[in-house]
Parts: C-alpha cells; sequence; structure tokens
C-alpha cells in the first residue's frame, strides 16, 4: 500500500526562541531540561510516521505526550519547528496560505473532541461546510450534505440547530462535516473521547462500517486502549513528543518495547483484543491432530470458550477457507501473560529508519 | 517676606526672580481675596506654612509662573491650535450637521399621524411584541397629550442620528481592537478617559472649536461620550468567541474574511447588540446635557426648570425622559432577545 502521509524528522517546539531550542533538542537535550533552561516547551520529538492510503493510523499516549500536536502539524493549525511532512509526496509545510486552504478544504479534514460546530447555523449548514467555502451551488451542497447526513444516520435533523442535538448526535454531525468534503484524510482528535460508552462503541462501529467501504486514511487520536485496538491499522505510541513505539497493535501487545508501552497494555483484557493470527505457529509445527478450524480474525477469547478449557488442544487456523497456520492452547495461555519488554523491535522498520 | 524666599536666596537666584517682572500680569485668585488685608511684611508661621506651590514660589520669586498662568497659557495654547483644528474638523465633521438638521426637521415637520405609526411599525418589526407595541404607543400617546410630544420626538431624533453613527464607527473600531493586541492597548485608555470624563467635560474643548449654534457641537459630544460601550463589546464579543469554533472554522479552509464575517461576527452578535442597547442609552443620557450647548428637546424644559426655578416643568419633563428611556431599553433589549432565541430555534 502507497504511504499517504509521511512524517519525516518532525519537530516541534512551543516558545519565542525555538530555533535555538531546536538545536539544542538535537544536540539531545530533554524535555524538562530544555523547559528548566530556556523556558521552551518540547512539544514533538524526531517524530517518524508513514500513514499508509486506506489505513487508519491510530496515535496514543498519555495526555500532554503531543498527540493533538503532531495531528495539528499535519494541516499546519500548529506550525512545526522542523521537519518534513508529505501529502501524497508533496511537502506541506513548503505551501503557501492559498495552497494550505486549499488542502484543508478539499484534501485534509478534521474531526474534533469538542465537536467544534457552528452554533449558529443549522445541522445542514454545518455539514455542508467545506462546500461552502469552496462555493458550489446551494442546490448541490444540501444534496451533498443530505446523503452524508443520512450516512452518519442523521436523516431529517438538516434543519435543527446543533445545540438540539445530543453529543453523541452532534459528533455524528462532526463525522458528516469531515466526510462531506470528500478529503481523502480525515483527522480525528479523540473524536469520541467526550461521548458516552455505549455512544463511543456505535460511533466506533459507525466509523468502521463507513472506512470498510470509504477507505480513508484516517489519523486518529484517542488515549483509551480499547478505542486504539479496535480501530488500528497502525499503532504510534508517543511519550513526550517522542515515539516510544509503532506497529501493528497486536505485535506492540505481545512484544512491547519498554515499561512504558508495557504499562499501557498492562490492563487491558488480552484474551479479547488478541487475535488467533498474531499467536499461531506455523502449519508444520502442529505434531497432532486439529481439534478444528478457528478463523484468524477470532479472538483468544473465543477460543478458549471453544477449548472449554483443555489446553492440549491444537487448532487450526484458517482465512478465507484457505489453512494459514496452527493455534497450539499452550501458546495461546502463555500469550495472556503480559510480555516483558523486549527492548527492541525486530521487525520495525519506521523506528529503525 | 515670603515662606520660599530662603531657597531662591540660598540658590542666589535673587537677581534672576526679580529682573523682569510683568506688572500687566492677571491677578492671581488669592491676590484678590486677600487684598483688602495686604499691608506691608508678614512672617510666616510654622503652623501657616504654605505648601510649596506654583503661587507660594511666586511669591518668593516673581519670575516663577502662578497657576492662573498656566491655565491661562493652556487656554492659549487651545486658541492657537483652534484655527488650524477647526480648518480640518469643521468640513469634516459637516455632515453630522447636516444629518441632525436634516432629521430633527423630518420628524418634527411630518406629521404626527405618520411619524407615530411609523415608529409604531419599527418597534413591530424589531421586537415583533405586540405587548411591547402597545406599550409604546401608550407611553407616546401620554407624552403628546400632556404636549410633549415635539420635545420628545426631537431627543428622539437625535438619538437616532447619533446611535445609528456610534454603530457606524463603534462596530468597525471595535473589530480593528479585537484583532490586533497593540491597537488595543493604545485604544483602551482613550476608551476608559471617554468614559470616565464627567459628560460636561466634554463640552469645554467643543465650545471653543466649534459654534456653539451648529448642531454638530452636541452630535459629537453624544457620540464621543456614546460610542465608548458599542466599541467595547464588539472587540470584547470577538474576543470571546469559542476557540475551538474558530479551529475548525481554520481546518476547514476558511480564511480570516469569511471567519470574521462567517463566523466572528454573528457569534459575537448579542454582545455587540448588548453594546448597541447601551449606546443607545447612553446617547440619552448625553443629550439631556447637551441642551446646555443648544440640543433641543426635553433636556431644554429640565434645564427651563432649573434655571427658572419652575420645578412642575422641570420634573415633568425629567418624567418624558424616564418614558423614552424605558421604552428605547425595552425595544433594543426585546430585539436582543428575539435575535437570540431565533438563533436557537430557527
Ligand atoms: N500552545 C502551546 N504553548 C506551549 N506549550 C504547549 C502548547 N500546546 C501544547 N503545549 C505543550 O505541548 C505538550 C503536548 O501537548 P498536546 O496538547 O499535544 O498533548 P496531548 O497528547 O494532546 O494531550 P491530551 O491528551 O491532554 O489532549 C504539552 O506538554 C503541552 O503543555
Ligand atoms: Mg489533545
Amino acid at each position: 500500500m502507497t504511504v499517504k502521509i509521511a512524517v519525516k524528522n518532525l519537530y516541534k517546539i512551543f516558545g519565542d526562541a525555538s530555533e535555538e531550542a531546536l538545536e539544542k533538542v538535537k544536540a539531545g537535550m530533554g524535555k524538562a531540561e530544555l523547559l528548566e533552561s530556556t523556558g521552551q516547551g518540547l512539544g514533538l520529538h524526531n517524530v517518524n510516521v508513514r500513514m499508509k492510503e486506506g489505513e487508519i493510523t491510530v496515535i496514543m499516549g498519555l495526555s500532554g505526550s503531543g498527540k493533538s500536536t503532531l495531528v495539528r502539524c499535519l494541516n499546519r493549525l500548529i506550525e512545526p519547528t522542523g521537519g518534513e511532512i508529505l501529502l501524497d509526496g508533496e511537502n506541506v509545510l513548503a505551501f503557501d496560505e492559498a495552497q494550505l486552504r486549499e488542502m484543508r478544504r478539499k484534501r485534509m479534514s478534521m474531526v474534533f473532541q469538542k465537536f467544534a460546530l457552528f452554533p449558529h447555523r443549522t445541522v445542514l449548514q454545518n455539514t455542508a461546510l467545506a462546500m461552502t467555502i469552496e462555493s458550489a451551488s446551494l442546490k448541490e451542497r444540501e444534496a451533498e450534505a443530505e446523503h452524508w447526513l443520512g450516512r452518519v444516520g442523521l436523516d431529517g435533523y438538516g434543519a435543527s440547530m446543533p445545540d438540539q442535538l445530543s453529543g453523541g448526535m452532534q459528533q455524528r454531525v462532526g463525522l458528516a462535516r469531515a466526510l462531506a468534503s470528500n478529503a481523502e484524510v480525515m483527522l480525528m482528535d479523540e473524536a469520541f473521547s467526550a461521548l458516552d460508552p455505549l455512544i463511543r462503541t456505535d460511533m466506533q462501529n459507525l466509523l468502521i462500517e463507513l472506512q470498510r467501504e470509504l477507505k480513508k486514511t484516517i489519523v486518529f487520536i484517542t488515549h483509551d486502549l480499547d478505542e486504539a485496538l479496535k480501530l488500528a491499522d497502525h499503532l504510534v505510541i508517543l511519550k513526550d513528543g517522542a515515539v516510544v513505539q509503532q506497529g501493528e497493535p497486536q505485535r506492540i501487545l505481545l512484544k512491547p518495547k519498554d515499561p512504558y508501552v508495557e504499562n499501557f497494555i498492562g490492563d487491558i483484557n488480552r484474551a479479547r483484543v488478541l487475535r488467533t493470527r498474531s499467536v499461531m505457529q506455523s502449519l508444520q509445527t502442529a505434531n497432532r491432530p486439529f481439534a478444528g478450524d478457528v478463523d484468524h480474525d477470532d479472538n483468544l477469547e473465543s477460543v478458549i470458550a471453544r477449548a472449554e478449557g483443555e489446553v492440549d488442544r491444537v487448532y487450526r487456523v484458517v482465512r478465507d477457507g484457505q489453512p494459514v497456520g496452527a493455534l497450539d492452547m499452550r501458546d495461546l495461555l502463555r500469550a495472556l501473560v503480559p510480555a516483558e519488554p523486549t527492548g527492541l523491535d525486530d521487525d520495525d522498520e519506521e523506528t529503525a529508519a | 517676606m515670603a515662606a520660599y524666599d530662603f531657597i531662591f536666596d540660598g540658590l542666589g537666584l535673587r537677581k534672576w526672580c526679580d529682573a523682569d517682572v510683568k506688572a500687566d500680569r492677571p491677578m492671581g485668585l488669592d491676590e484678590l481675596l486677600s487684598k483688602p488685608t495686604a499691608g506691608g511684611e508678614k512672617s510666616v508661621s510654622a503652623w501657616e506654612f504654605p505648601f510649596p506651590s506654583l503661587n507660594a514660589l511666586n511669591d518668593a520669586c516673581p519670575a516663577l509662573p502662578r497657576s492662573r498662568d498656566m491655565t491661562k497659557g493652556l487656554e492659549q495654547a487651545f486658541l492657537g491650535a483652534k484655527d488650524a483644528l477647526s480648518y480640518v474638523l469643521d468640513p469634516l465633521t459637516q455632515p453630522l450637521s447636516w444629518m441632525l438638521e436634516g432629521s430633527l426637521w423630518v420628524i418634527l415637520a411630518a406629521p404626527w399621524w405618520v411619524i407615530v405609526p411609523i415608529l409604531l411599525l419599527i418597534v413591530q418589526f424589531v421586537a415583533r411584541s405586540i405587548k411591547l407595541t402597545g406599550f409604546v404607543a401608550l407611553s407616546l400617546g401620554l407624552l403628546a397629550f400632556i404636549d410633549h410630544y415635539d420635545y420628545a420626538m426631537q431627543t428622539l431624533a437625535i438619538i437616532f442620528v447619533c446611535a445609528f453613527l456610534c454603530v457606524l464607527f463603534g462596530v468597525p473600531i471595535g473589530i480593528a481592537m479585537s484583532r490586533s493586541d497593540r491597537l488595543r492597548r493604545a485604544l483602551l485608555p482613550v476608551l476608559d478617559m471617554l468614559q470616565t470624563l464627567p459628560p460636561f467635560v466634554y463640552l469645554i474643548p467643543l465650545i471653543f472649536l466649534f459654534s456653539v449654534t451648529e448642531p454638530k457641537l452636541y452630535g459629537i459630544a453624544i457620540i464621543l461620550y456614546a460610542i465608548v460601550p458599542v466599541v467595547r463589546l464588539t472587540d470584547l464579543g470577538i474576543r470571546l468567541v469559542d476557540t475551538d469554533v474558530l479551529e475548525a472554522a481554520d481546518a476547514f479552509g476558511m480564511d480570516s474574511r469569511q471567519k470574521l464575517f462567517g463566523v466572528q461576527i454573528p457569534l459575537a452578535a448579542p454582545t455587540i447588540m448588548a453594546g448597541v442597547n447601551q449606546t443607545i442609552m447612553m446617547s440619552l443620557a448625553m443629550v439631556v446635557i447637551a441642551s446646555l450647548v443648544s440640543a433641543p428637546g426635553l433636556g431644554v424644559l429640565v434645564l427651563q426648570g432649573i434655571r427658572n426655578l419652575e420645578l412642575g416643568t422641570g420634573l415633568v419633563a425629567g418624567f418624558g425622559i424616564v418614558i423614552l428611556a424605558v421604552i428605547l431599553d425595552r425595544v433594543t433589549k426585546a430585539s436582543l432577545e428575539r435575535f437570540e432565541t431565533g438563533r436557537r430555534a430557527q
């Protein structure tokens, strides 16, 4: 798959003497030290991420780790101090004002944590925002906006004002507004964090359903691991503005790189989020007859239920009807115990590069 | 023997002090008062030892100016600059005179049965409340019944013109202030001053600059006094617009003009309208005071009441002013409210 957005050696330093501070950071000064000696805040520290077309890249980290800063650098709501951002190979940081606005209108939309709808415009007008700016004809705009409102399940709410809707519905409008711009990239900064758990699950499912069809490149920010694991094709973990580990979520679960990451994943129900494909071995290792078939995307919990607690069974893992591996219940049990941090990442080309 | 002689003697300035004392300088207030008793040298007791004011120092050293000379000097300076100032300001402000004269003429030339229905229509249009329109009709009827119709209409005409100009200039100034911290820092002291100066003080320089017979004299005084709230609240309203919403506007590629007219001004509108309400109320307050400098209207009657001790005239006129104030306040508030709720339940 092609890389849609490439972030290379990205630095962001908050403060008025950011150039000098950048030199110091590149020379190895840490966040706390920088703040103490120069009063400049380190927002992002040498971030390298490649976001692939049609995938959901989830950025995770504790509060203050620079998630919002990173996502706002992508559309330059925050101006990076150093580095490169390539969108389809074009350097976003070289865009002038007009090009930048053009990009924000047509190529990169955004969904906000606090919805940020225009309170003085109707739901329909809010949805049509990106098109309004492009000055398409009124009829066209309304038809398009109606279409997207329908897609997010808000048929018939076009004439309401945003504050007449519940939070979950408002965020649906936020989502429709982003989708209606037809941008290929969608930035979502903690888009579902302000919603209560049930609504939140609804919204996640809605996003997954839309994504299956629309294949947008989504950059999704969250500090909720369950949400991250549910949505992520690629997971990036940030700490103090630097990437500590990134890669396939299952991989990170099985091989956390350092205690920070381990802490993150410590509390998760591993049986529910780990998939058989992540713990299976190659077909040749099976030394016993298979007790049955499991899908490669089944979670371990369902396999345990199937095995009725027995540990000496081996299942065949199939994908689209083809056998792809063997799952030994003993491997499965071992995978349920959180792994020690490895300190190295064998297959993580991004951080190695 | 003056109290501070010792200083000038000590500094060896005695000669310079007594060198060229002008004989024809104006007399200080204290000199005038103390003339009859002034006779011979007095020694000053510690109890009466004067503050080293200009006058006291001048006693000891006539070469120094007295306070009176200072106010005189200020006056001279102002008179010196007056011609140049008038030369620039007169043509600039002439349209104001025309507008005031025009509206005063129109509102009195047209018969009452044209003007009153028009006013009621305006009220109904902005406030959309039959009850309020009825109240206004009753109040105007009452004023007309006690033969205060002409005065009240004159006052209203002046307020309409001045408040309109306040909004016309105040809103753009407020917008500019909200967008530039430098401009805001420069303008805030000016606004503070305009707001804290007692209204009478505005009139003093204006009387020198313009002739008292010209309407623009009181027009300017009213505008200067009443423009402050609309400027302040426009600035405040725009600054208070939710930064999340502005960020969304940025994220969807709005340029700064689209943001201003599409987001900031609509969201600041209720605050700006509150400023307009205050501006209208302050115009009313000032138009009464401005009757001192020939502004027509109810204020003239109040003034007459004070000057001639005609208690009844003054009180009734005051009552008329209260009625006007209530009408203006109710109507602007009702339109503001309609504006806000209209936004919710469109
Ligand atoms: N405008 C700013 N000026 C100075 N420092 C800032 C600014 N914005 C963010 N920071 C700092 O940059 C760091 C990263 O902030 P950021 O908002 O990106 O965190 P986050 O990961 O999104 O956190 P949260 O989960 O709370 O949203 C923080 O230490 C913050 O203090
Ligand atoms: Mg954030």
